[in-house]
């Protein structure tokens, strides 16, 4: 047998290339995934595009041309106001443009879900690793705390806290800084969201513990640190990535709640959840206005679902639906 | 009449998205904008229509009959909030000045004519006052025949016991002009007669005189030519002697108009049914057609539209309490011919207008270059167009005698967008470009998005503005500090009665400035305060009013204390079966006395 042939047919294959190679034959995923990516790639983008296009999520278009709005506020041209000049409308009442306040609205609150979704899940691991590697005592009460901040009415919360937070850190006659807003934002999310995540690689760890590699470096003499480090976190990257990509179109989700019943980003900081918040309330004279951000927010949201189980699937065959 | 109630906030219904999208789809565009305004605007020619006293003839009762009237029927109203108060001394706010016209019965009162002329009548008293010294001592005689609810007569016992007992410690929220003329400005009169007449003590002869049963005299301080139409306010409404409950008596009062109540749950419903001891021939400006007006609370304003709109079983003969039609429904209603058939619009006495701190904002230059930046037109369309509101030239409101349609000073009307050439031509001449404002606002969407349009007009003048939001329910609390630290907000103010002398002395006298008080921009000027002084004392009304214009030219133009926003409007909506629907200026609201359910 000529050596090279069959080396190349047993060449060794890490989890990660494995994974690869099954989520591209994937083409449910393979779509979403770049549906997924085409949206974070044009909010990065959006400075980029509101100044190809010639217009920008802060000016009040009406002031120029008061015309622009009807006396209702509502736009005046039909459909919304749809023209060559605003593609997506104009915005009822302020009379700003809707494609750039829905592009930099989106990047406002995907930016916003990432950061969160990496906090959480920094934290749900370490608190997970710790409780399922130490186990015995310091697991009884990690999980107690776990188990507390689970009890939490967790809308309820973020809606009553939100605005205690950033009074914390705003004199009384001073004007909110958006960086506190997003950063008040960012905690409450943060401190009610990453108990999931523990709570899975606690039980994931819990199974690993016992396993002989692991046994195997603790004889070695090797550091608790470096077990949990070189051995036990390799092996949970699955789970945190498949439950990282669940947990980003919820926590988004939440930021756009938290906009919607008042208690997120305010004007003039452009905001999907917002927008939301305004159609909703004047749908009925202005629909068009619902239109684009809602149909972006649902095609967003199934395409990450949908990528996030394929992850999963690629990751883990044997559990497929 | 206190500050304004605004549209409060209204509950998030959470619309899920999908299904919500299932609604739109493409919507016409509307060109056609000019839509027919002169109904408003006869309306507010009507409304400066100067009030005039009926003699004691026009006074006696029965009232003059509604055209078309049917008896019987219930009347549903859908409320947002229950009512604030319904013991009369209490009753300053708007919604229970409503429910105060069927329920209570002053001395006199405010009507309007079929024939849309207004005045006040003698009610319980026969006329509108006798005076032989221009105003200082008013003299009132009772009419023969007035029994409370219980049937029990009502003597000039009572009308002195109503007075003495708003000196007492619990009333706090009614009006203090009368006991003010009586005893002392501010809030000195509370001397005269610390405890009310609950322990036995009156005021003096020289004061409130009650030489027999039937003739009350009043004797004032100062000549007060309005004092008929003070006392035709919701809060001077008698509470018989023998009846009042003191603090108990805002749960159950007792009723001397057509109407008592029945069933009063808190918070959920109110039911007033027929007072069969109001006696007809007694009062000019009530009548007793509708069996029962069923008031029921809690009510989103969108969703009193939506049941009104539709029209359908008891819908078709409801009204909503105090709420106009929400601002997301206007279009709807004034597409639609036949809904707009059952509309009634009018303006309202209010005025918003933005503050400029004047302790904080000193040069007048910037105030002015303040003023011509704000872009009014924007804003009333923010908070309903049209049907809403009208930009204001001055400070005072259409609904007070001589007013001045085309008073222009800062081209308001002319540039709606605002002049921001001129404001930073004189915000250069300041030598304050970059100047920092602090502008504060209610967190409501209405004032959030006001406050976008605001912050753009004013940084494109050239100035740095620092917003704020601040809690709507206890906004003019806050606003009502005297060191609040902030140098521009919206406040509201409407009159009491169609003088400018209950919105002049209570927004710009300086002397008056102190915590809670509403001179919100702290104008301090010594040339207004005397001459609020001087005007306040000249007895002829046409004179007056012709003072108060000038004062007000000055106030606007020499001292600019705040910029002119827009004048409100009401627009309300009832179901078809709802017959007599007529807006009362005095009221901003239907006239109740008026209302009847066709058959």
């Amino acid at each position: 047998m000529p050596a090279g042939a069959d080396a190349k047919k047993l060449e060794g294959r890490s989890p990660g290339q494995l994974m690869w190679i099954r989520f591209k034959r994937d083409r449910t995923g393979v779509i979403s995934g770049c549906v997924v990516l085409f949206f974070f790639l044009i909010a990065a983008l959006a400075p980029v595009i509101s100044k190809l296009y010639g217009k920008d999520p802060y000016t009040l278009y009406a002031r120029k041309d008061f015309d622009l709005l009807d006396d209702y506020g509502l736009p005046s041209g039909p459909n919304g106001g749809i023209s060559g000049d605003f593609w997506f409308g104009v915005e009822p009442g302020l009379g700003r443009d809707v494609f750039t306040q829905l592009l930099y609205g989106m990047r406002t609150t995907l930016y916003m879900a990432l950061l969160i979704t990496i906090v959480t899940v920094v934290t749900g691991v370490i608190i997970g690793l710790i409780g399922g590697y130490a186990g015995g005592r310091t697991d009884y009460w990690l999980g107690r705390i776990t188990d507390f901040f689970m009890s939490f009415p967790s809308q309820l919360f973020m809606i009553a806290v939100t605005p205690v937070v950033v009074s914390l850190f705003v004199g009384r006659n001073e004007e909110v800084p958006t960086y506190i807003r997003a950063f008040s934002i960012i905690a409450v999310l943060w401190f009610l969201g990453w108990m999931g995540m523990s709570r899975l690689i606690r039980g994931v760890t819990l199974s690993l513990r016992e396993r002989e590699y692991v046994e195997a470096a603790r004889v070695a003499g090797a550091s608790r640190w470096r077990i949990l480090r070189k051995e036990l976190l390799p092996n949970v990257v699955t789970p945190i990535l498949v439950q990282g990509t669940y947990l980003l179109p919820g926590t988004m989700l939440s930021v756009a709640f938290l906009s919607y019943v008042g208690v997120g980003f305010t004007e003039p900081t452009p905001d999907w959840g917002r927008m939301f918040a305004k159609a909703g309330h004047i749908y009925e004279n202005a629909p068009t206005y619902m239109f684009f951000p809602g149909v972006a927010m649902v095609i967003f949201v199934v395409a990450f679902n949908l990528f996030g189980d394929s992850v999963r699937d690629a990751f883990d065959p044997k559990s497929g639906r | 009449m206190n500050p304004i109630r605004s549209r409060t906030t209204r509950a998030i219904a959470v619309a899920f998205v999908a299904g919500s999208l299932a609604l739109t789809g493409c919507s016409e565009g509307s060109k056609d904008k000019k839509d027919d305004k002169t109904v408003g605007q006869e309306n507010a020619k009507e409304q400066q229509e100067a009030l005039t006293f009926a003699t004691a003839e026009e006074s006696t009762g029965p009232a003059e009959p509604v055209k078309g009237a049917q008896q019987g029927g219930t009347l549903t109203v859908y409320s947002q909030d229950d009512v604030s108060h319904l013991d009369p001394g209490q009753i300053y706010v708007s919604d229970a000045g409503l429910l105060s016209t069927i329920l209570h019965r002053g001395l006199t009162a405010n009507r309007v004519n079929n024939d849309g002329t207004k005045q006040v009548a003698g009610d319980l008293a026969t006329d509108t006052g006798l005076t032989e010294d221009g105003g200082k001592t008013w003299k009132y005689t009772l009419k023969d025949g007035i029994t409370d609810e219980d049937g029990d007569p009502i003597t000039s016992k009572d009308v002195r016991h109503t007075f003495e007992r708003q000196f007492a410690p619990f009333i706090t929220d009614g009006p203090s002009y009368i006991q003010q003329w009586l005893a002392g400005s501010g809030t000195d009169y509370r001397k005269a007669l610390p405890d009310g007449p609950f322990k036995g003590k009156h005021l003096p002869d020289t004061i409130l005189e009650t030489p027999d049963d039937k003739t009350v005299i009043f004797h004032l301080q100062s000549a007060q030519p309005d004092f008929p139409q003070a006392l035709a306010m919701a809060g001077y409404a008698i509470v018989p002697e023998k009846k009042d409950t003191k603090e108990k008596y805002d749960k159950a009062p007792k009723a001397l108009g057509p109407y008592k109540i029945g069933e009063y749950k808190p918070g959920k419903s109110l039911t007033l049914v027929k007072n069969d001891k109001w006696d007809p021939a007694t009062d000019s400006v009530r009548r007793q057609m509708v069996d029962k007006f069923y008031i029921e609370f809690n009510h989103d304003p969108g969703d009193i539209d939506k049941h009104i709109m539709s029209d359908r079983g008891v819908d078709q003969a409801a009204i909503a309490f105090t709420g106009g039609i929400d601002t997301s429904n206007v279009p709807t209603v004034t597409k639609d011919k036949a809904m707009m058939a059952r509309t009634i619009q009018g303006y309202q006495p209010y005025v918003w207008q933005l503050n400029m701190n004047m302790d904080r904002i000193k040069d007048k230059k910037v105030r002015d270059a303040i003023t011509y930046a704000i872009p009014n037109g924007e804003l009333v369309r923010i908070d309903g167009g049209s049907y809403g509101g009208e930009i204001a030239g001055g400070l005072l409101a259409p609904t007070l005698p001589g007013f001045e349609a085309k008073y222009d000073p800062f081209n308001k009307l002319k540039k709606p967008t605002g002049d921001i050439e001129k404001a930073k031509q004189l915000l250069k001449e300041a030598g304050k470009v970059g100047m920092e404002l602090k502008y504060a606002y209610a967190n409501t969407p209405i004032r959030q998005e006001q406050a976008v349009v605001i912050e753009n007009a004013l940084t494109e003048a050239g100035f740095k503005v620092s917003k704020q939001e601040k809690d709507q329910a206890t906004w003019y609390e806050q606003m009502g500090k005297i060191k609040n630290g902030l140098d521009l907000y919206m406040t509201g103010w409407g009159q009491d009665w169609a003088s400018p002398g209950t919105v002049i002395p209570p927004s710009y006298d300086g002397t008056q400035i102190q915590d809670g008080a509403s001179n919100y921009s702290h104008i301090n000027d010594p040339k207004v305060n005397s001459e609020i002084k001087r005007i306040s004392a000249i007895t002829d009304p046409a004179k007056a009013s012709d003072e108060w214009n000038k004062l007000h030219h000055y106030i606007v133009e020499q001292v600019n204390p705040a910029v002119p926003l827009y004048f409100t409007k009401q627009f309300m909506i009832q179901g078809s079966k709802v017959g007599g629907a007529e807006y009362n200026s005095f009221t901003s609201y239907y006239d109740w006395n008026k209302l009847y359910v066709k058959k």
